[in-house]
């Protein structure tokens, strides 16, 4: 039988057929899980960037109940953004970006006070850059920089610098070795917030 | 322990190393080394991966058409690393972030397509399974030799922790470590020294 020339397409269909099976069940319970972790990735996300709202000794199911008692969903008035109120007022938005960057789809969340000027923080959620060079754009030494960062008044309302420059207000150094993944995040952040303030105007 | 199989964990480890004999899988070994912890999830996805696709090579070998095998071959291996790749998304997306798409690239290392090809096609599914073992514990032995000077060198930590000296502002680190060409350097030096040392010990041997 193996030496009819039906046998391969068969074999081929049938072995396909059965490894295809497998994973799609596999996929199928690990569903819900996937799903769940990209979430919790999103909302802890915005609640790191929103102040006073993140805890890292929280756990998982802390941070959700805090996200969806405390955080206000995205409406016109925000532009898009995520709000979190005090006595009824604006704090400070939670502004989710995302791009292309050099290898992949690069997802963040930029946080603004309420004066629209003022970064509280950026981070970023979702990267598959490479590993220890374009990837550390998610890590805390680059993230930090944004902190209590005051946006440029010009096209760029951030701007990243080489590592190593002198910085002026509104500006961040670039990750070492990451050129390319730089250049992408700079845009899709720039391009994100001119457009969330043009909105807000 | 059978003489073959003292001789296939020989193989896989030294005398026939995937890195330093072969030079396989050099792509993932220069692209994932310049952290320890990204080397050594990588590592254990390589072993998963190319113990069981030569194991599974093995047993369908008596069925699988000579003109398709190294299709069937690919499928196995896609298969596999495909399962990884939804356990590390399901159970550690934080590592699945970090690694990128280095673990879908498991598919195209030539260390797992040539085992199946050159053993697990040919061979009985118990000697296959540790002959793709063995294989992949010296490609990663290897790997992690170079990651850890790597990380050291060119970021003063290990595993994520500070090490002495090396994190501390006595020590300049050197950034081109963990750059792409500090780990054609690392990759040189590594397979230099462990060649040396088997021509040593082979001419005295002799």
């Amino acid at each position: 039988m193996k030496n009819k020339r039906w046998f391969p397409i068969v074999y081929m269909f049938v072995v396909t057929a059965c490894f295809s099976a497998v994973i799609i069940g596999f996929a199928q319970v690990t569903e819900q899980r996937v799903k769940a972790n990209e979430a919790i990735a999103f909302e802890v996300a915005v609640l790191k960037v929103l102040p006073g709202l993140y805890e890292p000794s929280a756990v998982t199911v802390e941070l959700h109940q805090r996200f969806v008692e405390q955080v206000q969903q995205p409406s016109v008035d925000s532009a898009g953004a995520y709000t979190l109120e005090r006595n009824g007022q604006i704090a400070a938005y939670a502004l989710p970006f995302s791009g292309q960057g050099f290898w992949a789809e690069i997802k963040g969340i930029i946080g603004i006070k309420a004066d629209k000027k003022t970064i509280t923080n950026m981070i970023i959620y979702g990267q598959r850059e490479t590993p220890g060079l374009g990837a550390e754009v998610a890590q805390s030494k680059f993230c930090d920089q944004f902190i209590d960062l005051t946006m440029t008044a010009s096209e760029k309302p951030v701007v990243f610098r080489r590592p190593g420059e002198p910085l002026n207000p509104g500006e961040v150094h670039a990750v070492t070795g990451a050129t390319q993944t730089s250049i992408r995040l700079e845009k899709i952040i720039n391009d994100a917030l001119n457009q969330w303030q043009s909105k807000m105007k | 322990m059978k003489a073959q199989t003292k001789q296939l964990i020989n193989d896989g480890l030294w005398t026939n190393n995937p890195i330093y004999i072969q030079v396989l899988g050099i792509c993932s070994t220069l692209a994932v080394t310049n952290l320890v912890l990204n080397t050594v999830v990588m590592c254990t996805a390589l072993v998963f991966t190319l113990s069981l696709s030569s194991l599974t090579v093995s047993l369908l070998r008596m069925f699988t058409p000579r003109n398709i095998r190294m299709m069937v071959e690919t499928l196995i291996i896609a298969f596999y690393v495909i399962i990884v790749d939804v356990l590390l998304k399901a159970y550690w997306p934080q590592m699945s972030d970090n690694l990128g798409p280095y673990v879908g690239l498991i598919i195209t290392n030539c260390i797992v397509m040539g085992r199946c090809e050159a053993y697990g096609n040919s061979n009985p599914p118990g000697v296959a399974l540790i002959d793709g073992f063995f294989n992949a514990i010296g490609y990663s032995f290897v790997l992690l030799i170079i990651a850890t000077f790597r990380e050291i060198l060119g970021m003063g930590t290990f595993l994520g922790y500070a090490v002495p000296y090396f994190s501390s502002e006595y020590w300049d680190k050197w950034i081109i470590m963990v750059m792409p060409p500090g780990a054609f350097f690392m990759l040189a030096i590594v397979i230099w020294v462990f060649r040396s040392i088997k021509m040593s010990k082979e001419e005295k041997s002799k």
